[in-house]
């Protein structure tokens, strides 16, 4: 799928992120449609430009966001590296290999922002973050997997032909 | 043998006849045999009429259902420009309940200078309770000003881009904030929490503090005007040999369902930093 692509994509993904998705949290925690749908991607045999998308969530995200510049960017390129290596060493993937990247990405990405808030000097209890924040936000993230997953795939294989 | 007449005795015999004719049919005497040609013919045209009525009405039915149903499309795509109107007053009621409240807040606060903003987004982490307004640097919005709603305290702007700004709320687990307890105007600092919670530490032990109190900034600090209403304290723990009672604050602002919030534009925050003791200096 073409980087150029990406940008609008990436960007509508990056709106409905803050402006629909971050408005419906379970506790204290929300689904990360960005990740999701990066994984979605990158799981896809046909797609080559996988880091590049990467890249453009990750630095969108972070224009967004308040955490620190690039925090999402280098949780997400790093989730992009764990699905390639599943991709590259398995020949099939199913639904459950996705799910599998997606928990990978959301323990990253929390696990980056708990380490750079509690380096601000924010003492965040551990268990309250994985009460309320991640294990909510796995469950909101595997509820859109899916959707986004067949989405995602039926999408690619329209396209796949002009590639 | 051809007998040949004069033309007017033969238009003279013809005028005879006629007359003798409708004298005789005048007298009745034709009745009888009128009915018997005529009554066919009635039963003829009646089943013709008939038929052609059947016809009319099958096409004129037909014509009806049409401009029945045409109308009835017109009535449905009425009805639902109606019901979007409905639903889109229905939200400029709700926007107009929320907008009357806050200006009663700002008339009720007129030592206050206020910009108006909506809620376009929360932040994409759920790490960090900030909001996303549409208002920013070019209309005249700077960072540390403070942010309310009609019922109190919301947070401040953290960043401010030209035409958007980044509101750091209470509720976030960064920020602290110096307040007053009333009635017993004892100082504490309120500070959120990753849940969302709100607690209220560095109570000192000897103040009277009960659940019920209200909260309001102090000003201490330099970054909060005096005055607003954060809260209520919902639960006070209090132990003998602490330094500091603590105690958990139920907001008055629903961060659930932010909107419309109002930037305090004429308040510049107090930059302590320097004065701060510093490790360094001897």
């Amino acid at each position: 799928m073409s980087v150029i692509l990406s940008i609008p994509v990436l960007s509508i993904i990056t709106i409905l992120q803050s402006a629909v998705i971050s408005r419906l949290p379970l506790v204290s925690g929300t689904a990360d449609l960005m990740l999701v749908l990066l994984v979605a991607i990158t799981l896809q045999k046909s797609v080559n430009t996988a880091w590049q998308w990467s890249i453009v969530g990750g630095l969108l995200t972070d224009f967004f966001s308040g955490l620190p510049f690039g925090l999402f960017t280098v949780s997400y390129l790093i989730t992009t590296g764990i699905a390639h290596v599943l991709r590259e060493r398995i020949w099939r993937f199913s639904f459950l290999m996705h799910l599998l990247v997606v928990l990978s990405g959301i323990i990253i990405t929390h696990t980056f922002s708990y380490l750079v808030l509690f380096l601000q000097g924010n003492s965040l209890q551990f268990t309250s973050v994985l009460q309320a924040v991640t294990m909510p936000s796995i469950i909101l993230s595997f509820m859109l997997s899916l959707p986004v997953y067949i989405i995602v795939q039926d999408v690619v294989e329209q396209l796949k032909p002009t590639e | 043998m051809n007998i040949r007449f004069p033309k007017s005795l033969r238009i003279l015999a013809i005028s005879l006849a006629a007359i003798g004719i409708l004298a005789l049919a005048l007298s009745g005497v034709f009745t009888s045999i009128s009915r018997l040609v005529v009554s066919p013919l009635t039963s003829i045209q009646t089943w013709v009429s008939q038929q052609y009525q059947g016809v009319e009405n099958f096409i004129s039915a037909s014509q009806d259902i049409r401009e029945i149903r045409q109308h009835n499309t017109e009535l449905e795509a009425e009805n639902a420009r109606m019901q979007a109107q409905i639903v889109e007053l229905q939200q400029q009621l709700i926007e107009y309940e929320i907008l009357s409240a806050l200006l009663e807040f700002a008339r009720a606060n007129p030592e206050h200078k206020y910009i108006g903003a909506s809620v376009i987004g929360r932040d994409p982490s759920p790490f960090l309770n900030y909001i996303i307004i549409n208002r920013g640097s070019d209309d005249g919005l700077k960072r540390g000003m403070p942010v309310v709603t009609q019922n109190g305290l919301a947070g401040r702007i953290v960043q401010v881009t030209a035409s958007g700004a980044r509101v750091s709320l209470i509720t976030d687990p960064v920020i602290r904030i110096n307040v007053r307890i009333e009635p017993s105007r004892s100082t504490a600092v309120l500070s959120g929490s990753i849940t969302g919670d709100i607690t209220l530490e560095q109570i000192p032990q000897q103040a009277e503090v009960n659940p019920g109190n209200l909260i309001l900034t102090s000003g201490l600090g330099g970054n909060y005007p005096q005055n607003i209403i954060v809260g209520q304290i919902t639960s006070v723990r209090y132990l003998e040999n602490a330094l500091f009672q603590s105690a958990s604050v139920q907001p008055v602002t629903d961060f659930d369902d932010l909107a419309i919030v109002l930037v305090i534009t004429n308040f510049d925050p107090v930059d302590i930093a320097p004065l701060l003791p510093n490790a360094d200096t001897p």
